[in-house]
């Protein structure tokens, strides 16, 4: 049994933030039993089962996105709506889309991309497994792809999505390391697909080590090739890695491509499937030297970049790096080394384990400091949508109006163009730009801009702008601060007492406007 | 934003030597108390192949070392755009074929170019070296210690504390205002920068932002005061919809891409009298390990298009503007297999603007033979990016010594000489 420390049972504005941290945001009928029990709420989550999530399912196979193009000498103009068709599908069903590129619209390669923000942004909203949906963010932004920067990842995005970061993200980190390594979308993304024997291509092979594994601490940029500097070496346990470390694991890992139509030699073929594929003789099979271990000439397939994956994975720096980074996301910023002490500690244990992150996400989530991390985190664009749309009874539709304000306010789904992935950090979230789409995010979903669902108008009798206000704050905040309820009521303008029906036209209308201004708070902004 | 007498009149002092006299009929920039010119940050980023955008093009070293379509030819039908007074008389070097605008602003004398130059750390990584630029420094240690951004501590010394004095016009905020009461992120005016929902959702926000406490309060406030000093420049249409910005000058944005986008916006936010002194814009797609032949002319297509078009949009702000580029690092001297280069050191640098002594190359060019190169591999860092920085900080200060705040641990040496004196820059015309 894990280790759990006594904890002190949840008020409603605590339950708001774990929810709000942990998931997507609270709903309101949730609030009452995970004040009672959130350590079983916690273990719940950590074993999702895809059987039970029939909301997500219905609302997947009932979900149509709009696919428009003009007229072209080869193919007929198309506007309609169109059911999804790549989400549960094997990356070479995707394939054709890039196989036969010049017999159709760029619009059809982007479905598979659009195809998983419109999953991604419905089950932020309706997924029974909130813990699972925040650590799938948390993966794709950990091992980011750019999914708007090359029609290949776009293709493979589903394929990326389903069988490496949801199958992964709870799971073993070394597995999901070669997940990563082996999949369509990372070896088009950071270029390993070409990379040959002779003068390999080093862009994984560095990400690898500075994002995906040790981290850029651990860089000594000082040494570059002098290996038996590095401390620990002679012990053959380097406490960082340095450039030649980088050029040699870029020698491991040639000849780990795609199966993309390319010659071998002449007489052999690489088939166009979009799957991963090995291809001997361009690797680098000669002796190697990677974290101050000797790799020997002319290992077994593979087995170089396997050696690399784990010698990181299993590195000090990697379990301090990645505890870290999993802390910073759901307790904050500089997390203190007594919650990430013992995470570290179970990490490394866990090592072997088919649920090591899952162990080492409930030691988190299980700990004083995470209760204690209130208000520590600013929404980013996806869960203030989502966090919005749960506290409210919006049942939310994903459209392309949508991702885009999304976008505007600065989390742009599947598309951030370098390898760090979106930051994890409130200032990124603080400037001008995104505070003001935030507050127009809030908004457009509840006056319904984007056709995303209507504002549900509860029919339970009279209401005035002041109990308005006072239901929305409560719902959203755990609590009512009288100086907020007045803010909003001065703002609006309206009578605060004037009681309006709810057949009153008016009655809808200020009953969406008042819950999106109570959502521009600071209260309901961070979490 | 509150008019200070005192600012003014001190703004006034310091600017006096450089402006002259005539300068004061072009207080373009001019507000609340501000008469400086417009800086121009352009973050070319993922490391840009300074090698294959300015080629040694007929240095032997060079020509075994790449592929010919890694390099800058000399002659034929790709040939690139010949370079007069380059940092090495015996070797010919040329500028990208596809940066016409570009040898354009050189050859009228207006656009510098210093080559071999960059963060003297021996950093292969974006992100350490992204971080040590963008906070002045040069080093893990002094990274550690830096809890700002250059720009910030720049406008910081020269009492530029509005938050409309920097704009980083690319999506989010960039380090370099980290720490600083100044710099918004504003990529579009396209809708309007108004409060959503109109002014009631406006009066509301007033209420919820006016005494809330912590980040997200004085955040919230920043951007109120924000959207006041900028929505009510927008012009609107009889319907209240905002105009669409016209460029002067026939100026195009569209081929710039990305970077042109930023760039219009920056222009549009210039001319709008907010106190603008500072602003950011990034063009990305420079990380080029593979294909990059293509890619790379793509690049450069956006960069040169996206500063020709600022350029002339700005013509009537010439002489108070200058535009300098910067990038992480270069690439390997080498190519790889995939027809791309990886992470190397150092790199191109350009700076624009009426000021310029352009129409040469500054700094030192170290060669490409392997015992200058760094470790044996990479094009050595000649010239320290902050050498170049601080010459254009006190350019548009106007100041000099008291500007050391913005790179602490940095003794510049004696200036290379990218501006024209004060006197120069003062004489009209």
């Amino acid at each position: 049994m894990p280790e759990t420390r006594p904890m002190v049972p949840l008020a409603p504005d605590a339950v708001i933030s774990a929810l709000g941290r942990a998931g997507y945001g609270a709903r309101p009928e949730e609030i009452a039993p995970v004040a009672r029990g959130f350590p079983s709420w916690v273990e719940e989550q950590l074993a999702p089962r895809e059987d039970q999530d029939q909301a997500v399912r219905e609302r997947l196979a009932r979900l149509t996105l709009r696919v428009r193009y003009p007229v072209n000498p080869k193919w007929p103009a198309v506007d309609e709506l169109r059911p999804l068709a790549y989400l549960d599908k094997p990356i070479e069903a995707a394939w054709p889309l890039i196989e036969k590129r010049q017999e159709m619209d760029g619009a059809e390669r982007r479905r598979p991309r659009e195809e998983v923000m419109a999953a991604t942004i419905l089950r932020a909203v309706h997924s029974r497994w909130q813990l699972r949906e925040v650590l799938v963010s948390f993966w794709h932004d950990h091992f980011n792809v750019d999914a708007w920067g090359s029609e290949e990842v776009s293709v493979a995005l589903p394929t990326y999505d389903r069988d490496v970061i949801r199958k992964h993200c709870l799971g073993n980190f070394r597995q999901f390391l070669e997940a990563v390594a082996t999949s369509t979308a990372m070896l088009y993304y950071l270029s390993n697909r070409t990379s040959r024997a002779g003068a390999a291509n080093e862009n994984y092979g560095r990400e690898l080590f500075e994002l995906h594994t040790l981290g850029r601490g651990a860089y000594l940029n000082d040494r570059y090739d002098r290996w038996a500097d590095v401390p620990g070496a002679n012990k053959r346990a380097p406490v960082g890695y340095i450039d030649e470390d980088v050029y040699e694991s870029a020698r491991a890992f040639t000849g780990w491509t795609v199966e993309d139509g390319t010659n071998i030699d002449g007489k052999r073929k690489l088939p166009l499937t979009g799957r991963f594929a090995y291809v001997e003789s361009w690797h680098d099979g000669y002796q190697k030297r990677v974290l101050a271990h000797e790799f020997k000439e002319f290992g077994a397939a593979m087995s170089d970049g396997r050696t690399v994956l784990d010698l990181v994975a299993r590195h000090p720096a990697t379990a301090r790096f990645m505890v870290t980074k999993l802390c910073r996301r759901f307790l904050g910023e500089n997390p203190p080394e007594s919650v990430v002490a013992p995470a570290v500690d179970v990490w490394t244990k866990s090592a072997r384990a088919p649920d090591q992150i899952a162990q080492v996400v409930r030691v988190i989530l299980l700990s004083p400091e995470f209760a204690a991390a209130r208000g520590a985190k600013v929404r980013r664009p996806l869960a203030l949508a989502a966090a919005f749309a749960r506290a409210t009874g919006i049942d939310l539709t994903p459209t392309e109006g949508l991702w885009n304000e999304l976008a505007n306010g600065g989390q742009r789904l599947f598309g951030w163009p370098p390898p760090t992935g979106l930051p994890d950090e409130n200032a990124y979230f603080l400037g001008a730009n995104s505070m003001r789409h935030r507050w127009a995010l809030v908004l457009g979903i509840a006056e319904n801009w984007w056709g995303t669902g209507t504002f549900p108008v509860m029919a339970n009798g009279m209401a005035t702008a002041r109990s308005m206000a006072a239901r929305f704050l409560a719902g959203f905040e755990g609590s009512v601060q009288p100086a907020t309820v007045e803010a909003l009521l001065e703002g609006l303008g309206w009578p605060p007492d004037q009681a309006l029906e709810p057949g009153n036209p008016e009655f809808g209308k200020r009953l969406a406007r008042t819950a999106a201004v109570a959502a521009m708070s600071p209260g309901f902004q961070t979490v | 934003m509150t008019l200070s007498r005192r600012n003014l009149l001190k703004s006034a002092l310091l600017s006096a030597p450089l402006l002259g006299s005539a300068g004061l009929r072009r207080l373009a920039f001019a507000a609340d108390g501000v008469d400086r010119g417009l800086l121009v940050i352009v973050h070319l980023r993922g490391g840009c192949d300074g090698l294959n955008l300015i080629s040694p093009a007929t240095d032997p070293t060079f020509i075994e070392a790449r592929a010919s379509d890694l390099r800058v030819q000399a002659e034929g039908p790709d040939a690139g755009h010949q370079l007069a007074r380059g940092p090495d008389p015996k070797i010919d070097f040329r500028l990208h074929a596809s940066a016409t605008g570009l040898a354009e602003l050189y050859n009228s004398g207006r656009l510098a170019f210093v080559h071999a130059v960059g963060l003297t750390d021996e950093t292969r990584s974006h992100f350490v070296a992204i971080d040590m630029m963008e906070h002045g420094v040069a080093g893990q240690a002094a990274l550690a210690h830096s809890g700002s951004g250059w720009l910030a501590r720049y406008l910081q010394a020269i009492d530029a504390t509005a938050p409309a004095s920097g704009i980083a016009a690319s999506g989010g905020i960039t380090s370099e205002f980290l720490g600083g009461a100044g710099g918004l992120a504003i990529p579009d005016l396209g809708g309007g920068f108004g409060a959503p929902g109109g002014p009631q959702v406006g009066a509301v926000l007033a209420k919820l932002y006016g005494g809330a406490p912590g980040p997200i309060g004085a955040a919230g406030r920043t951007t109120l005061q924000a959207m006041a000093a900028i929505d009510g420049r927008i012009p609107r249409d009889a319907q209240n919809k905002p105009v669409a910005y016209t460029p002067e000058n026939g100026a195009v944005y569209e081929p710039g891409g990305d970077l042109g986008r930023a760039l219009r916006t920056v222009a549009q936010l210039a001319k709008m009298q907010i106190g603008l002194q500072v602003a950011t814009a990034d063009i990305g797609g420079w990380d080029t390990h593979e294909n990059q032949p293509g890619r790379f002319r793509n690049c450069v297509e956006r960069l040169s298009a996206g500063i020709s078009a600022f350029y002339a949009d700005m013509a009537r702000f010439h002489d108070r503007l200058i535009l300098v580029t910067v990038s992480e690092f270069g690439r390997r001297l080498r190519s790889n297999r995939s027809n791309g280069t990886d992470h190397g050191r150092a790199g191109v640098m350009m700076v624009l603007g009426g000021g310029v002594q352009g129409g040469r190359f500054y700094g030192k060019w170290p060669g490409l033979a392997t015992d200058k190169l760094d470790e044996g591999v990479d094009l050595s860092v000649a010239t320290d990016y902050r050498q170049v920085l601080s010459e254009v900080l006190a350019a548009h200060s106007g100041r000099g010594a008291s500007l050391a705040s913005a790179f602490p641990d940095y003794a510049a040496p004696r200036p290379l000489g990218i501006f024209a004196t004060a006197a120069a820059v003062a004489r009209p015309g």
